[in-house]
Parts: C-alpha cells; sequence; structure tokens
C-alpha cells in the first residue's frame, strides 16, 4: 500500500508542466481528449496551398500563428510541454541532409515559433508492410514527464530522450549515429540536431514480439513507471500469431528503460489483429488501475503492482470487460463470427480508455483496411473484480459503428466518432444519444472538446467544428487540404491541427 | 505446339483444381453472340474493348431498382471483380463457402437468363490471402476461340474451353515462385494475338531468383512460356494493373504499373522492357489510359518530388529506345505532361473522347480534361471507395462503390446529373460490364444483370494489331522459355526465328539448329543443367535423379536464341548438403562461410544458406534481412503426388522465442510450431489449420515425417509425425487431418519462419520418397 501511495505522489509529481500543457496522449493519465480551461479564437483558416510547392499562405491564413511542414504521412498527435511541440511524422519532408528516405521521425518544435529544433530519426525494420508498414512514420504520441520525452517507435522500441535534445550534450546512448544508421550499418555522425537517446527498450528482442503492421501506441507516465503497449500481433496470415507468449502490456523502470513488469492475462492468444491501443491509468475508489483497451476486444484493468510469478514480474489482472456486445461475437447459428466480416463481428479495442467520473468510455473498432462495421462504446463501472463483462456495464452504445477513436468528455457529455465519418453526443450516464453528425467521410482521428467546441477531422481533410452541448448546432468546416488522421489538441490558447502533411498552430 | 503434350501430359494429376459441375446447357438466345462482320462479340476482358472501361453501346437503361424496374437477374455468388460475356455467357469470378469447405469459382451463365451453364471450382491452397480476400479481379475470354483464362488467387493460371474443361494449367507459386499477399489482389490476363500474359511478383531462381514483379508471356494454345519480363526495379508492393497495348514504331507494346511505382512500357511481343517512368515509391495498381500520345495514370500512395498523397498524371513515354540505346530508356520528370491531385490506390480511370472519369480514395468523381489535366467537376459519392472502377456507355457512367451504392449518372463538363442511385447487397469492388442492352455487376453477395431484353451488343470487333510484314530475322527464340523436366523426359523445343521487331518470321524452324549449354558470367552457382541436345531440336534430361538449373543457347542460320530450365528428381531422392563446399564469406557475420542453396530451389537464394552446425553441413534459414524472414521453398516438381517426406528440423530459442520449421508437403504446410508448442497441419491458415499441441525444445533436432493420401473421391488425409532424432520413431501419426478436398498433387518443399529475424531455423537430410 505504501507504494502505491509513492506512485500517486510521483503521480502528482510528474505533471509538472505547466497546466495548460497537453504533455501526453489525451493530455493526462485519465486520456479524456478534453482541455475546457483553454481559450481559443472563434474563426480560423488556413491560407491558399500551391499544390506544386506545398506551401500554404500564411499571409492568407485566419488566426494561424505558425505552418510546419511534416512529413507525408502523419499519424501521431502533437504534445506540447514546456515550451516544445513534439509530433511524429515520416521523412518525406527531410530535415537534415543526412537522412533521406523512408525513416521514422520524432520531431521537437519551439512551441512559439514552430521552428525545427531537432529530431529523432529512426531507420524502418525492413520487414515490408507486416510490421513496419512504408512511409507510416511514427504514430506514437510522445510522452513528455520532466526534461524526458518517451515514444514508441516504428522499430517497436520504448525509446526515451532528452527534451533538450543535443543542445545540454549527449547523455545516456552515446552512440546515437548506430541507432541512426540501423544495424549491420556504419554508424553515422551525430547532428546537432538529433536526438538524445537516454535509453532504448528493443520490444521485439527482449520481449519476443511480432509487431503487426506498425507499432503505434503512446507511453503512459506514471510516477516513475512507464506503461507501453507492445502492438503484439498476428502475421501475414491474420490467423497466426507467432509471439503468443509476448505480453501486450509492459512495465518499465521510467529512468533506466528496465523492464519491470507485463501483463499475463493470455492476451497475445486470442488477438484479433494486435495491440495499437494505449494504456490510461486513474484511481478507482481506493485503488489505482492501469486501464488497457486489447487487441481480444476485452478491456482490462490491472493492479499497477507487479507480483513475481514463475520468475516474471506479472501486473495482476483486477477486472476484464468484454466491449463486444454477445451478439457480435455469437452468430443465431450459435457459431462464433468471424472477425473482420465484412459490417459485422467483433472487434478489438483501438481507441484510448478514458476514465471520467470513476468510470471507463471505450469504443470498439478495427484497422480502417477492415471497412465499416458493427461497433460499441461502453461505459464501465471500474470498480469492480473479475469478469466484469455483465456486472461493470452501465451502457452499451451500440449505433456507434466501428471507431478508432478516443472519446471527449465533458460537462456529462460524451463526443464519440465512428469510422463512418459520424460524431455522436452522448449523457455519460445514461448513453442516451442527444445527436449525431455526420461529417461524410472516414474519421480516424479523436474528437476534442476546447473551449466550448468540439473539433472532429476526417479523411477529406475537414474539420468540423461543433457546439458543445445537447443540441447539435455546427459552427464551421474548415478545409485543411490533406486528410486529418491525427486528433486536434490543445495546449496554452492553441489549437494543433495536423493534416497528413502539416501541422497548424492556432491562435489569437 | 510440339511441348503441348507433355506439359498436358503431366498436367492433369491434380484432383483438387478445377472441379465442373455442369447444369443442362441453357444456350443463349441465337442472333446475339455475333456481330455483323461474323467474329464473336463481347465483354472479353473487364477494361473493355479498347481497355479504356468505355462501350459504344447505345439504348442502355437510366434506372433500375433491385426486384424491379429493369432488373433482368440475379446470381448467388460473392465475387469482387468484373463479369466478362462472349458469345452469349457470362463468366464471373466468384467464390462460396467457408472454412476449408470454401472454393473460388469461375462460373459461365446464359447472360440473358442468368441461369448457370456450369461451373469449375478451385481450393485455395498455401496462399497468403485473408478475409476472404478472393476472386480480386477477372477471367478474360480470347475472342477467337472462345476460351477462358483465369488465374485463381493462390496462381493457379487455368486455360479453360467452352464446356469448362480445363485446357492447360500453370502453378505459378510452384513452378515460377509467384508470392500471394494479404490484399488478394490478382487481376486478369490479358490476351494479344497468340500470347496470354499474366503478372505476379515472382521469387524464382537464377536471374530470376530476386523478388521483381514480372510478367509472363505463354501461348494461349500449348501453355507454354514465350517470355518473361521483368521492367521495373525492386517492388515494394504487388500490383494489379491491367496491361494495355498499343502500336508503337512497329513495335506492339503494353503499358503497365507496377509494384515498384513504375508505368512501364514493354515489348508484347517479346518481353522485352522498352521503357519506364518512376511514378512513385509504392505500386501503381489502377491500369492506365493511353490519350494521344500519353499514358494517363492515377496512384494513392507517396509522390517522388512532394508529400501529396496520390496523383493523377499523364507522362509522354510514346519513344520507343533506339538501336543506340542499349537499355531500356528511363524517362524523367521532363516526360510528365500534367498532374493533378487526384488519388487513389486501386480504382482504375475511364476515357471518354477528352475526359477522364475517375473514382477517388474519398469517395467522389472527378470529370479530368485529358489534354490538360484540369478538374471539370468533382462529386461526392460516398464516404470511400477501393478498387471498384466506373464504365461509360451510351452517354452515361455506371459507377459501382465500395459500399455498395450503385449510381447512374449522366456526365456532361458542367457536372453529372444523378439519374438513378440503387443499394446493391454487399460491397462493390469491380467494375460494371455492358453488353446486349444490360449491364452486369458483381458485388460481395451476388451478381446483378439489368437492363433490356436485347439490345445492341456496342461492342465493335477488336482492332486487330497493324498488319505489317516481317522483316528479316534478327534472332532465334527457343519456346518453352523455361524448362521444367523430370530426369528422361524430353521436350521439342518450337523455334522460331524474330525480327528486329519481335514478330515472327519463321514459327517452327524445322532445320537442324546446334544447341549447347551455358553458364551467364554472372551467375553466383555456376552449374550446368543435366540435360543433353537431341536431333529434331529436342532436349532431353539425363537420367540422373538430381536437381539441375541452368540454360541452353541454340544457334541456327546465323541466328542465336537462349532458354533455361530445370531438372527436378523424381522420388526417392534426398539431400544431406555434405556435398557443399563452404566457400562465400557471410557479409554480415564474421568467420562464418557459407554455400548457396541448390539452384533449382524456387525462392531459396537469400532465405535459405548452407552451413556448418554440430559438425554438419546443413541448410540453415537466413537472418540478415528481416523481409525474408518466412521461406517457403519449392524443392520438387508440383506434380509431385502419393509421396512420403522426413527431414530432420531444428530451432533456435530461448524461454520467450522460438521460431517455426516445417515442409511443404502436396500444397500443405505442416511445421514445428515454437511458440506455440504445436505441429499443425495448414494449407491457408484461413482455410485449412489444424494442430495438435507437441513440446519441443530449442537447440534439438527433430525428425519430422509428412505424407499426404488422397482417394479417388478427392478426399485425404494429412499425416505427420515428429520425435526428438536419435530416438526411436513413433508407431503413431502426430497429427492426422482428413481433408475432403484434399490436394492431389504438389511440390515438396521447406517451410522456415523467423518471427523478426531473431532465431534461426534449421533443416538437414531431407527425403522424399515414393509411397
Amino acid at each position: 500500500m505504501t507504494g502505491r501511495i509513492l506512485i500517486l505522489l510521483l503521480c502528482v509529481a510528474a505533471s509538472v508542466a505547466t497546466a495548460a500543457d497537453w504533455p501526453m496522449w489525451g493530455r493526462d493519465a485519465s486520456r479524456n481528449m478534453a482541455a475546457t480551461d483553454i481559450s481559443l479564437p472563434d474563426t480560423f483558416k488556413p491560407g491558399p496551398i500551391n499544390y506544386n510547392t506545398e506551401e500554404i499562405d500564411q499571409a492568407k491564413s485566419v488566426n494561424i500563428r505558425w505552418i510546419f511542414k511534416l512529413g507525408s504521412q502523419s499519424y501521431g498527435n502533437p504534445t506540447i510541454a514546456d515550451g516544445r511541440v513534439f509530433f511524429g511524422t515520416n521523412n518525406e519532408s527531410p530535415r537534415m541532409a543526412a537522412h533521406k528516405g523512408d525513416r521514422g521521425i520524432v520531431m521537437c518544435l519551439d512551441e512559439k515559433t514552430g521552428d525545427f529544433l531537432w529530431q529523432l530519426t529512426t531507420p524502418k525494420l525492413g520487414a515490408g508492410k507486416v510490421s513496419d508498414w512504408e512511409y507510416l512514420g511514427i504514430c506514437s504520441s510522445p510522452a513528455v514527464s520532466g526534461n524526458r520525452v518517451y515514444v514508441v517507435t516504428n522499430r517497436c522500441e520504448v525509446v526515451c530522450m532528452d527534451v533538450e535534445g543535443l543542445a545540454n550534450g549527449n547523455q545516456g546512448v552515446q552512440d546515437e549515429g548506430s541507432y541512426m544508421a540501423g544495424p549491420g550499418k556504419p554508424a553515422m555522425a551525430i547532428g546537432e540536431q538529433d536526438a538524445d537517446i537516454i535509453w532504448a527498450f528493443d520490444m521485439r528482442s527482449e520481449l519476443g514480439v511480432f509487431p503487426h503492421n506498425i507499432a503505434s501506441s503512446s507511453v503512459l507516465v506514471a510516477g516513475n513507471r512507464l506503461y507501453v503497449t507492445t502492438s503484439n500481433g498476428q502475421d501475414w496470415s491474420h490467423v497466426n500469431i507467432p509471439a503468443p507468449q509476448a505480453p501486450c502490456l509492459i512495465v518499465l523502470e521510467r529512468d533506466t528503460g528496465k523492464l519491470i513488469g507485463e501483463e499475463a492475462s493470455g492476451i497475445s492468444k486470442r488477438l484479433f489483429h494486435c495491440n495499437w491501443s494505449s494504456p490510461a491509468h486513474g484511481t478507482f475508489g481506493d485503488r489505482q488501475l492501469v486501464v488497457f483497451g486489447a487487441g481480444d476486444g476485452f478491456c482490462y484493468g490491472f493492479d499497477p503492482q507487479p507480483v513475481k510469478e514463475d520468475g516474471l514480474d506479472i501486473l495482476p489482472e483486477a477486472w476484464r470487460f468484454d466491449c463486444n456486445p454477445a451478439a457480435y461475437r455469437t452468430g443465431e447459428d450459435g457459431n462464433p463470427v468471424k472477425y473482420a466480416s465484412a459490417g459485422k463481428g467483433p472487434s478489438e479495442v483501438i481507441a484510448t480508455p478514458v476514465i471520467y467520473n470513476k468510470r471507463v468510455y471505450v469504443a470498439t473498432g478495427q484497422d480502417p483496411e477492415h471497412g465499416q462495421g458493427v461497433g460499441a462504446l461502453s461505459c464501465i463501472d471500474a470498480t469492480g473484480s473479475g469478469d466484469i463483462s455483465k456486472s461493470g456495464i452501465v451502457w452499451q452504445y451500440t449505433d456507434l459503428h466501428r471507431s478508432i477513436s478516443t472519446v471527449a468528455i465533458a460537462d456529462g457529455l460524451v463526443y464519440a466518432a465512428d469510422y463512418t465519418g459520424r460524431l455522436h453526443c452522448l449523457d455519460a450516464d445514461s448513453g442516451k444519444a442527444y445527436w449525431v453528425h455526420d461529417t461524410a467521410s472516414n474519421v480516424w482521428s479523436s474528437p476534442l472538446v476546447a473551449d466550448g467546441k468540439v473539433f472532429v477531422g476526417n479523411e477529406d481533410g475537414y474539420l468540423t467544428v461543433l457546439a458543445t452541448g445537447k443540441k447539435k448546432k455546427k459552427l464551421a468546416e474548415i478545409d485543411f487540404y490533406a486528410p486529418l488522421y491525427a486528433s486536434p489538441v490543445a495546449a496554452n490558447d492553441t489549437l494543433y491541427i495536423a493534416t497528413q502533411s502539416h501541422l497548424f498552430a492556432v491562435g489569437n | 505446339m510440339k511441348s503441348t503434350a507433355l506439359f498436358v501430359l503431366i498436367g492433369f494429376i491434380c484432383g483438387s483444381c478445377g472441379d465442373r459441375k455442369t447444369d443442362p446447357v441453357v444456350e443463349p438466345q441465337p442472333g446475339q453472340a455475333t456481330s455483323l462482320d461474323g467474329k464473336t462479340t463481347g465483354w472479353h476482358n473487364w477494361r473493355g474493348p479498347g481497355q479504356m472501361g468505355a462501350s459504344a453501346a447505345t439504348g442502355l437503361v437510366d434506372s433500375w431498382t433491385v426486384g424491379g424496374e429493369n432488373h433482368r437477374w440475379t446470381y448467388d455468388l460473392p465475387g469482387r471483380g468484373t463479369p466478362v460475356i462472349d458469345r452469349g455467357r457470362v463468366y464471373a469470378w466468384g467464390y462460396r463457402g467457408e472454412g476449408r469447405d470454401q472454393q473460388e469459382i469461375l462460373a459461365c451463365l446464359n447472360a440473358v437468363t442468368g441461369k448457370k451453364i456450369w461451373e469449375v471450382s478451385f481450393t485455395d491452397f498455401i496462399s497468403d490471402i485473408i478475409y476472404n480476400r478472393y476472386s480480386i479481379g477477372s477471367p478474360t475470354v480470347d475472342p477467337d476461340t472462345g476460351n477462358i483464362y483465369l488465374m485463381t488467387s493462390p496462381g493457379l493460371f487455368v486455360a479453360l474451353d467452352t464446356a469448362g474443361n480445363i485446357l492447360w494449367q500453370h502453378s505459378m507459386m510452384e513452378e515460377f515462385g509467384r508470392l500471394t499477399f494479404p490484399n488478394g489482389r490478382t487481376g486478369s490476363p490479358v490476351i494479344d494475338g497468340e500470347l496470354v500474359i499474366v503478372r505476379g511478383i515472382t521469387a524464382f531462381w537464377g536471374k530470376q531468383g530476386p523478388g521483381r514483379d514480372r510478367f509472363y508471356a505463354f501461348d494461349k494454345s500449348s501453355g507454354s512460356l514465350v517470355w518473361a519480363s521483368a521492367p521495373g526495379v525492386r517492388p515494394t508492393d504487388s500490383s494489379f494493373s491491367t496491361p494495355v497495348f498499343a502500336d508503337r514504331a512497329g513495335k506492339r507494346v503494353f503499358y503497365a504499373g507496377t509494384g515498384c511505382g513504375n508505368i512501364v512500357c514493354v515489348d508484347a511481343r517479346t518481353g522485352a522492357p522498352l521503357s519506364r517512368f518512376q511514378l512513385l515509391r509504392g505500386g501503381v495498381n489502377s491500369s492506365v489510359l493511353l490519350y494521344k500520345d500519353m499514358v494517363i495514370a492515377i496512384h494513392g500512395k507517396e509522390n517522388l518530388d512532394t508529400t501529396e498523397i496520390g496523383r493523377m498524371v499523364a507522362v509522354r513515354m510514346d519513344r520507343m529506345p533506339g538501336p543506340d540505346d542499349k537499355t531500356p530508356l528511363v524517362f524523367g520528370p521532363e516526360a510528365e505532361v500534367w498532374r493533378n491531385k487526384l488519388g487513389i490506390f486501386t480504382s482504375s480511370p475511364v476515357l471518354v473522347d477528352r475526359r477522364v472519369y475517375q473514382t477517388t480514395h474519398t469517395g467522389e468523381l472527378a470529370c479530368v480534361n485529358a489534354d490538360t489535366g484540369e478538374i471539370l467537376w468533382s462529386r461526392k459519392l460516398s464516404n470511400s471507395q477501393l478498387h471498384a472502377s466506373p464504365l461509360y456507355a451510351d452517354g452515361k457512367l455506371y459507377v459501382p462503390m465500395k459500399d455498395g451504392t450503385f449510381y447512374i449518372l449522366r456526365p456532361s463538363d458542367a457536372g453529372a446529373e444523378e439519374l438513378a442511385k440503387v443499394e446493391l447487397e454487399g460491397t462493390c469492388l469491380g467494375a460494371p460490364a455492358v453488353w446486349s442492352g444490360k449491364i452486369f455487376v458483381h458485388t460481395t453477395k451476388k451478381i446483378y444483370c439489368f437492363g433490356r431484353e436485347n439490345g445492341t451488343s456496342g461492342v465493335p470487333p477488336a482492332k486487330p494489331p497493324a498488319d505489317v510484314a516481317a522483316g528479316n530475322p534478327v534472332r532465334l527464340r527457343p519456346i518453352p522459355a523455361e524448362l521444367m523436366l523430370r530426369p528422361g523426359e524430353e521436350v521439342v523445343m518450337q523455334l522460331q526465328a524474330l525480327d528486329a521487331d519481335g514478330r515472327v518470321v519463321e514459327q517452327d524452324i524445322a532445320a537442324a539448329a546446334s544447341w549447347e549449354k551455358f553458364i551467364p558470367p554472372a551467375a553466383k552457382v555456376k552449374i550446368k543443367l543435366n540435360a543433353t541436345p537431341k536431333d529434331g531440336n529436342i532436349i532431353r534430361a539425363d537420367e540422373i535423379n538430381a536437381p539441375s538449373a541452368g540454360m541452353f543457347k541454340v544457334t541456327g542460320g546465323g541466328l542465336q536464341g537462349t532458354t533455361r530450365g530445370r531438372i527436378l528428381p523424381v522420388p526417392p531422392y534426398s539431400e544431406d548438403f555434405e556435398g557443399y563446399k563452404l566457400t562465400v564469406p557471410h557479409k554480415q557475420e564474421t568467420d562464418v562461410n557459407f554455400a548457396y542453396p541448390p539452384l533449382p530451389w524456387i525462392g531459396a537464394r537469400f532465405k535459405w544458406e548452407v552451413r556448418e552446425r554440430d559438425g554438419s553441413k546443413v541448410l540453415a534459414k537466413t537472418l540478415d534481412r528481416l523481409l525474408f524472414q518466412r521461406a517457403m521453398t519449392f524443392i520438387g516438381h508440383p506434380h509431385s503426388t502419393n509421396y512420403t517426406m522426413t527431414a530432420d528440423v531444428m530451432t533456435d530459442g530461448n524461454r520467450r522465442v522460438m521460431s517455426t520449421v516445417g515442409l511443404v508437403h502436396q500444397r500443405y504446410i505442416i511445421a514445428l510450431k515454437g511458440n506455440w508448442q504445436q505441429l499443425e497441419v495448414s494449407s491457408n491458415h484461413d482455410r485449412l489449420k489444424v494442430a495438435v499441441p507437441f513440446k519441443w525444445k530449442a537447440d534439438t533436432w527433430y525428425t519430422m515425417k509428412t505424407r499426404v493420401d488422397v482417394d479417388e473421391g478427392g478426399a485425404g488425409v494429412i499425416r505427420a509425425k515428429a520425435w526428438a532424432r536419435g530416438t526411436e520413431e513413433p508407431a503413431d501419426w502426430t497429427i492426422e487431418v482428413p481433408h475432403a478436398r484434399a490436394h492431389g498433387q504438389g511440390s515438396p518443399g521447406l517451410f522456415g519462419f523467423s518471427p523478426q529475424s531473431q532465431k534461426r531455423v534449421y533443416v538437414d537430410n531431407i527425403s522424399v520418397t515414393p509411397n
């Protein structure tokens, strides 16, 4: 128990960034995509784009402070802490002459000016699509804690970096040049704008993880621990899991990257596809839990304190909740419904569970490549134990289709997007739907609630702005020229909108 | 032609592919099968007679409703391609069933009534197809004969007559190392003159060992390989872009997108790569349009010179290599005439006069000025689009969308008037076809036909290639271009003389020619084919029951040509690798020498190497390239049947990670799975996958024995056992898997999978013996 109190204290201590920062995916460990204490401009829009040069006319933009050119694909989401913006993308707009070709990139920018400060450059695995799909870049949203930033790379590593880059000297790992070159290749020269890697934990070699398509999760910092999803998944066949014994969720020591815990609930043997969800952390009554939406379609609550079992440090499972209604898993004929069936069948969890008022809100979904299909948004009472699939259900909303979007909750209202492009506004207590808005194009990103508005971006490149509240009121639909796969976030009175190729800092 | 007999003779052992079910023949209505000039007419390939997705048909309907107005018939067959039509018959490719009972189906229907005439079914084997992504492509009909050509998803390339009898077939996977992918994109054969051409990513042997996007042209009558061509560079994706033919400067050429991001121009008569234009870094899957002197293409991935995703371009690449060009032309940015920002990965454009119609990734239909690239308008039809493509006919666009919505629109330069919007059952992934007043569209549930009972075919007779007299012969072409013989077998080579533009000057040179074995200077493994030329242009495999591979050079009348081939042993045969000299220094590992694996083995070169382990020479899985973490290597003849395999296998490993190693036996993978502690039988994991617990350890040799027995009815049992090497063989089989539609033949092979290239697997003492 003493340990738990310590963790709680450290949790608070770790949140030293200014209150209006957005230092990790979901802003804080609750992962709620809401920033209600922020003031944003009423109107904004980017200036015209020149498709040949890809330049957007800043002078003709409205209320856009700066625009930063990203690569060609950007799925990670910005994090903002202590005057810096961190963002994952690919290397299709190379910032550094030494690094050409397909790479995973994390960029660090100056928050006020958008000036480039330094970048992490991660070579591809060379696995092809199965484990490190071409041009996906780094999909993880960096997590900042103190003077360290943590990210999961396309090589399925957890990397800890110095937020200042090499400006304050090279600490920790000294051979970044070997890292950037990749295994078996001569080390590259380390430039001033390269990342300062403190440590790296390779989940493939250390745990036997087989990442599916891309390693994609965002690190949860809780006290002196990091909770990380491994992205373990299927191979090409999609019905063969090469690493059934590898964990889906691990715990690392924050300062050293040492493995200090892992789940052992057998999730990897039951995976539909893989694990791309990110963990959340919260307090439920008198216990803390790490909440994890898994690749088997269950949401799990784990005691954050590992215990020794068979020589391994195991996270005790507090509860599990099946996010799929029974009818999704079993057909009327009594047989299991096949996964990834057109329009039907069970799904995994890709969205991040959100903790709000001691409840967990999470939707089911699948890789967008699998298309549209039935989904469910569950509100879970997380105070139970064991299999709480029945006992823990507060409500379940099945008018939501497959979704990979994390919900935003504010003032008792849940804003949830699904892949078909619809945004749903529900009552957080009852699950009652107040309104649904169709954005007319697929939605991969998560809605954001900030400054009395809800923002959601779609594949057509349109950011839809609606007023928060029980009555639907569309305020604007703004063309950002390229698909909006990354989620909008808000920090320090600035809204960050990332398309595949540009990052916009929106503010007065 | 002379080699046909041999290929047909050895091609008909297959018991699990090509099951034909015929209903009483329902003949089409008279008067609809032929055009005025007596030529057969129809919608012979998925892109239509001009390969541009457009038809000259008139009198088509403006609207229809499912089960109501203008709806003629529906046929229950899930599919993902385009039905083709010939002589009043529809040929459609689909699939039926679930699990191990699922099969791909080639259906022949009466085009007027939708009644079944026959169906031929094919079983998947060891492909990577997932999620029922079957039948992504179409059959193609030869207008001359009515014969039908189809490549199934696992790569069984079949030619059928109009009664559904299989004329010849090639297992492209087992004969040419064609790879399959989870995306299932397979495409359609194309026919030009006497050739039928298919494509795929292949990793074969020798010079064709490295994985490349290759085209293969077969004699459409005999099935003999005429040429193979790799016009691109190293691919990053697969492609099913359909070759589009044209006449250029005396040559017959085709243009196609490739998995390496190029638009290529290939000499259709010889397979010689003529030029290429690198459009992007990913694959080009959409089919191209030929407009004036331009190629119009679209893609949906990374561009080379901007970070936008997707682009439509027009590229001027009509120039042919001149006499001084020793390598294919590589067109640079100067060849681009225009570009616009439309993008999609697999849907193909339609060309009508000076307008291009294209559906995009985000579900829009756009109209483009073909001269300038200007987007005249775009209209949102759905929230997304995948493979489906529009059809233009009778002033209307027939547009299927991924979500099953089917539009009829009347386009103009100002926009598109919606005439009809119909919700179909299932997902649309193909293009519609048109014939005799009717439109045909296939969904993942059904084939729909709507329109009028009768109508004009609207299909002009196929325009014959420019008929220019052949010039002087400049080289010989031996056919087949790839030999596959067993000891003692022989093949009569067809010897053609070709002119400088690839035209056949002489079809079958009977005169004696001189044949000699030769080793290309760049060959890494310098061995010769165990075969001997005989009078009459016959090549006979020697009576040595051992694998060999190599080339022959033929000289006659002052002309030369080459062919290549493999000799594959018949059971019993074995390999213990002790005869190999480990002389090649390893690039990644110091103090390690290895030997290349046997040259005739398919897909082996970069995935296996002969090393020393425990004092013995063994076959070891390579770990230096993660791309090759899995190896499936065929070591024998694809028509092998009724044999037993044994081999010793081992994996490196630790508490967390072991690898998978096993055998390929008659189209089943039978493997020890380290991380699951299982012995598993599979043949496409989604179709047949049965495992039993089997405790085994790393760093320990095990012996595996496998056997497949198939009865006369086609049912079979796959059996396997494994035991620690050196201990007594268990009397019972460890696993026995009954399979109602068992694979009746298939090449012996090896399987190794080192997840993330971490733990090496080994194979030794392989033996294949007759039952």
